[in-house]
């Protein structure tokens, strides 16, 4: 055999050098490495979600956490004129008037006055309400108890300062919000307009409105929609082919933008493991 | 007993949640891996480290394994990328124009070549000598090929080199350890 020949080696079981390096000590790793390696093994398992797949959750959530924001904040920008649609004669048919037996005929006469605000007979409403409906004249008083109803239902009692936002000052909540939510207290009318034309169970009604409030602003909390551009640029690069990204993180390198470029090849290592960095790339990972 | 599964089967069975597809893939090739990993970087530390690197990134890709890909070039692809990663942070290996000078000792004849009268023990022992001072292109070529069982296709494809380059690269480690056992 020419010691220049490779073919040695190629041979089944490397020939005689093969047979040689078998004979070296055959180190086996400990059984600590053994344990670490089968419990994450396991527990990629049993997570139920594998580690690529956090990731895309993490972007899939961000952009779901958005739309539901938007969704939400959209909604309750929109209450206000479907409430009011909702207090419109067309809504009315809707409502069937309940009048006491004994109501006196003159009532019965102010009845079609009073199709806005059903509630007060349909849904038999507390005393409290029938009180401050009885003490207000004026119709646009009648929803007040409704409010106030709403305003009980929420898990946190607001202090007197009526106009002050909901949420408690640690929530970021951007600055949108916080307008929605003033306009949505500001047409109370509309909303109790609303609760009148279902009928039912305005105190529910109110408490499903303070969670939805407190879903919006807990989505635009979190989810706000000034993500970091780099976070939303490597999500954008992981749907990449692994050659599509690699030429990006070059186009990002003849950008200037270097630590772009950085961060993209880390994930690229992290996510194609399998796959070799071109040694133009390499000097980014020191 | 049934036909056992191939290693294919076993990684797409992982992938698909069975975890004692994982303990018997694991069971198969933390040997052949470990020493790799051990011969390759020399440091029982960092071959720790790294195995257990390989397997976590391994857990980590199994959905985008394919079957097409042979389950040993994946595993040890993944490990050769990180013991790249660990060279590069190191001095670089000597050339290979050493090897040069190692092939002018290897002309002379069979018979005159002292290993045939070198003891087992001996033996061995300048093989892993000779394995520690190969140059790290030819280690890792050598033994992915011996370790390894691949060919020169398959560590042409982990290490990113043609196949003659792979194949020169073995020839280099080969004369390199037969001048150890020649000196």
């Amino acid at each position: 055999m020419s010691a220049r020949d490779p073919d040695d080696l190629l041979r089944d079981g490397g020939g005689e050098i093969g047979d040689l390096y078998r004979r070296l000590p055959r180190y086996e790793p400990p059984r600590r490495l053994d344990r670490a390696v089968l419990n994450e093994a396991a527990r990629a398992v049993h997570s139920g979600r594998p580690p690529r797949r956090q990731r895309w959750i993490l972007g899939v959530g961000s952009a779901a956490g958005l739309v539901l924001a938007a969704g939400l904040a959209w909604r309750i920008g929109h209450e206000p004129m479907s409430a009011n649609d909702a207090a419109a004669p067309a809504e009315v048919p809707r409502v069937v008037p309940v009048q006491p037996i004994d109501e006196p005929a003159r009532s019965r006469r102010e009845m079609p006055a009073r199709d806005a605000a059903p509630p007060s007979a349909a849904a038999a409403p507390p005393p409290e309400q029938q009180r401050a409906a009885a003490a207000g004249g004026d119709r646009s008083d009648q929803p007040k108890p409704l409010r106030k109803q709403r305003a009980e239902s929420k898990p946190a009692p607001q202090p007197p300062q009526a106009q002050a936002p909901p949420l408690p000052a640690a929530s970021p909540a951007p600055k949108a919000f916080p307008a929605n939510e003033h306009e949505a207290e500001q047409a109370p009318d509309a909303d109790k307009a609303k609760d009148a034309s279902a009928g039912i169970a305005p105190a529910a009604r109110g408490a499903a409105a303070a969670e939805k409030r407190a879903a919006a602003a807990n989505a635009l909390g979190r989810a706000s929609p000034t993500l970091p551009s780099s976070s939303v640029e490597l999500q954008r690069d992981m749907q990449l082919a692994p050659s599509d990204w690699l030429a990006h993180i070059r186009d990002l390198m003849q950008q200037g933008r270097r630590q772009q470029a950085t961060e993209s090849l880390r994930l690229f290592v992290r996510t194609h493991p399998d796959r070799r960095v071109p040694p133009d790339l390499r000097e980014l990972l020191d | 007993m049934g036909s056992e599964k191939t290693d294919e089967e076993l990684m797409l069975a992982y992938a698909g949640g069975d975890l004692l597809a994982f303990e018997m893939l694991y069971r198969r090739h933390r040997g052949t891996l470990y020493r790799f990993l051990l011969r390759t970087l020399r440091h029982r530390a960092d071959a720790d480290e790294l195995f257990q690197d390989t397997w976590s990134r391994l857990v980590a890709a199994r959905e985008r394994y394919r079957a097409e890909a042979k389950f040993t070039t994946f595993l040890l692809q993944i490990a050769h990328n990180l013991v790249v990663d660990r060279f590069r942070r190191l001095k670089p290996q000597a050339s290979d124009e050493e090897a040069e000078a190692v092939f002018r000792q290897l002309d002379a004849p069979e018979g005159e070549q002292p290993e045939r009268v070198l003891t087992e023990f001996e033996q061995r022992r300048r093989l892993q000598i000779a394995l520690e001072e190969l140059p790290e292109e030819q280690r890792v070529a050598f033994l992915l090929r011996i370790e390894g069982g691949l060919g020169l296709d398959e560590i042409g494809e982990i290490t990113g080199a043609g196949r003659e380059t792979v194949k020169s690269r073995l020839r280099y480690a080969l004369a390199r350890i037969r001048a150890r056992f020649a000196s």
